[in-house]
Order: C-alpha cells, then sequence, then structure tokens
C-alpha cells in the first residue's frame, strides 16, 4: 500500500514536470500507480524483472488507452508517465558508471538488462495502442459496409 | 472533398500559407518531445482537412514538406529543428487542434492565432516544478529502498541539482555540459552528505537524487520509435540517451574520484 502512494506520488511529480495539463496530471499519477502495482505483484511471485516489467507497462499501457478515451486526449500524456516508475533510467547511468569503475562484464549485464526492460515497456504500450487500434478499425468496418 | 475544396476556396487559403500551419504544428509537436508518427499523422490529417496534395518526411532534427500548388506546381519547405524537451500538454493541445481541423477548416490567420497561443502555453511556476523534482527524488528513494534519512538527503540534493540545471539551459549552454554539472553536484553533495551522516549509503542518495536527470523515458521512446519503423529518429533518439547517461555517470564519477581522495 506504502508503495503504490509513492508510485503515485512518483508519476505525479513527473507529469508536472512534464507539464501535464491541471486537469489531467491526477489521472496521470494513477497511471503509474497501476504500473506499479502489477510490476510488483507480479515481481513477488515470479522474481523476473523482465517479465514483470513487460506486464506493468501493459497495464500502463491500458489504463492510458481507457484514460484517453474517457478524458479526449493522447494516450501518450498518461503512458509517459505512467512509465516512469518503470523505466530502467537508472539502469541506464549504472551501465556508464561500471564503465568508469572499469568492471565491463557487470557492465554489459547491466547494460542488456537495461536494453532489454526499455524495449519490453515500449513494447507494452505499443501493443495495447495496437490492440485498441485495431478494435477501432473493425468497429468502423461494420458500420459502413 | 468536394466539400472541403469548397471549403477551401472560400477561405481563400495559399497553398504556402497551408504548408506554413502544418510546418508550424510539427514544429511544436516536435519541440514538445512528440514520436515522430504522431507527427507525420499531425501533418497528413492538416493537409488533408484543407484538402491539399502533399508529402512529409519528418525527422527529430527538421521537417520537410512538399505540397502540389494551385496551379500543379510544386512547393518545398525545409525546416531545421532544434532541441526537444517534454511538453505533453502542448502534444496534446496541437492534437485536439488538427482534429478540429477534420470537423471545420479554419482560416490561416485564425490558424496561426491557435498555433501561437499553443506554442505560449506557460509551464508550471518555477517553484512548483522544483518541488516536484524535489518529491521525486524522495519517491524514488523510498521506492529504491532507501531509508527515510537518506531519502530527504536525495530531495535536498535533487533540489538543488534542479535550481542549477534551470539555470544553465536559461543562459543556453549544450546539453552535455548540463548533464555533467548536475552530476558533479550530486555526487559532491551526496560525498559532503555521507561525511555529515556516516551512517548513510552514499550510493542510495546518488541514485536518488539523479532520478530525474536519467534518461529512461529517452531511451523507452527511442526503442518505440523504433516499433514504428522510424528508424533514424530512434538512433538519434536512443544516442541522445546515451550521451546523457555518459555525462550523468562522468559528472557524478569525477566528483566520486576526487572525494574518495579526500576523505
Amino acid at each position: 500500500m506504502k508503495e503504490i502512494l509513492l508510485a503515485f506520488f512518483g508519476s505525479l511529480s513527473l507529469a508536472i514536470t512534464f507539464n501535464v495539463g491541471r486537469n489531467r496530471f491526477v489521472w496521470a499519477g494513477l497511471s503509474g500507480a497501476v504500473g506499479w502495482i502489477a510490476y510488483s505483484w507480479l515481481y513477488e511471485i515470479t522474481g523476473q524483472v523482465i517479465v514483470s516489467t513487460f506486464v506493468g507497462a501493459v497495464c500502463v499501457g491500458l489504463y492510458s488507452e481507457i484514460a484517453a478515451r474517457c478524458l479526449k486526449c493522447p494516450a501518450t500524456v498518461f503512458s509517459i508517465s505512467g512509465i516512469f516508475p518503470l523505466v530502467p533510467g537508472i539502469g541506464a547511468y549504472q551501465t556508464v558508471e561500471y564503465i568508469v569503475g572499469n568492471e565491463l562484464a557487470q557492465s554489459a549485464s547491466k547494460g542488456i538488462e537495461t536494453l532489454a526492460s526499455a524495449g519490453c515497456i515500449a513494447l507494452g504500450i505499443m501493443l495495447m495502442s495496437a490492440v485498441f487500434r485495431v478494435m477501432k478499425n473493425v468497429k468502423k468496418g461494420r458500420k459502413t459496409p | 472533398m468536394h466539400l472541403s475544396l469548397l471549403c477551401r476556396t472560400e477561405l481563400g487559403m495559399k497553398t504556402r500559407e497551408i504548408i506554413d500551419v502544418a510546418m508550424k504544428a510539427g514544429e511544436i509537436l516536435i519541440l514538445s518531445g512528440a514520436e515522430v508518427y504522431r507527427v507525420e499523422d499531425t501533418l497528413a490529417r492538416i493537409f488533408k482537412s484543407y484538402d491539399v496534395e502533399a508529402e512529409c518526411f519528418v525527422l527529430l532534427s527538421g521537417i520537410f514538406i512538399t505540397a502540389k500548388g494551385e496551379d500543379d506546381e510544386v512547393i518545398s519547405v525545409v525546416k531545421r529543428i532544434k532541441g526537444h524537451i517534454n511538453d505533453l500538454q502542448k502534444i496534446e493541445k496541437v492534437n485536439s487542434f488538427s482534429r478540429s481541423l477534420m470537423v471545420k477548416a479554419v482560416s490561416y490567420e485564425e490558424a496561426m492565432e491557435i498555433l501561437n497561443a499553443i506554442e505560449s502555453t506557460p509551464r508550471y511556476r518555477f517553484s512548483t516544478r522544483l518541488a516536484a523534482s524535489g518529491v521525486a527524488a524522495f519517491v524514488y528513494s523510498l521506492l529504491f529502498k532507501s531509508s527515510v534519512k537518506e531519502a530527504v538527503a536525495a530531495l535536498l540534493i535533487s533540489l538543488m541539482v534542479f535550481t542549477v540545471k534551470e539555470n544553465i539551459s536559461r543562459v543556453g549552454f549544450f546539453q552535455f555540459f548540463e548533464y555533467f554539472v548536475s552530476g558533479m553536484i550530486s555526487g559532491a553533495m551526496s560525498i559532503f552528505a555521507v561525511k555529515l551522516f556516516p551512517e548513510m549509503n552514499l550510493y542510495k542518495i546518488i541514485i536518488g537524487s539523479i532520478m530525474i536527470l536519467v534518461p529512461g523515458v529517452a531511451m523507452t521512446n527511442g526503442i518505440k520509435d523504433a516499433l514504428y519503423g522510424d528508424t533514424v529518429s530512434s538512433i538519434y533518439r536512443l544516442a541522445e540517451a546515451v550521451f546523457i547517461a555518459v555525462a550523468v555517470a562522468s559528472g557524478v564519477g569525477i566528483m566520486l574520484s576526487i572525494g574518495i581522495r579526500w576523505v
């Protein structure tokens, strides 16, 4: 519970830095909380960072697409703030830090992990937006046969 | 199609003016950190709503538009664009502007007025953003299992880092320098904090305080661009992310290697 609140405020403060509109930033914060719940729950069960990150990103994507349709604004507004607790910024820093400290093997493994989780997040977000686009097209196709 | 053609002649817009409107919209989008596919979509939507035959090619460093004019003459416009930050509010506004054009096209003056208003959308006040960056550092320190004391130290350091970074970017140095100096401050102040309170973990303070600098979102966006097929822009973003990480880490590293000699 404490962690969920933390993720909420973390995304909320990042939403302010990214200049999300006043009437939306609470929803952007909620997006971060949703992603973190999914991530930490799965991480506790499986103990695998990459899979948990992917599922977290899928949940953020789902939330963002739904919120975008309810609040009538692009989904990126929610997804960019929402993925912030998951993105491997610190991993990118640590990769370079290991190089500076001449620990090349550790740097390589950290670098690959960073790229993999960044890829997972991007894939998760895009998967949901693709699903929603397909659904929209199917609906349109039915209306005008 | 017939309807919108009628609409365009009624509005009396020249092709050049329509390109201007599209260019302005695209420029705002790229400067606010939008994805390349979104910019191309928006431009296509604007040209479609004015019923102009046009081809656009968008990179993060520039926009290229070629359109067919009134008497089949071809007009090309190239615009160089430098730098981009994340400003989701502007992306949202340009998006709804381009959608409203699909419903009802507006005249050149009106469109430019709307776009200029979007361009000058204010950011949050400096104090608000400062507080937000402090909260981010505090919260992420706690998420990374630091103690409350370490989190408070990270909060204070991140306030300092944010102030300095904002001032440097206002003066307008290049980006690498901005992040390098921020990293140096973070490293130096963390060593100072550990010297004052030796029970704190140096590494955890540093991690918390550079949370607002690290390029996680830039990296994810880079891969997103690649998945959409915009490979050039993707490499641009990834390279930028790598340079930011190098700048921050070398700033911190230099301060640490000096500081450890002193201790």
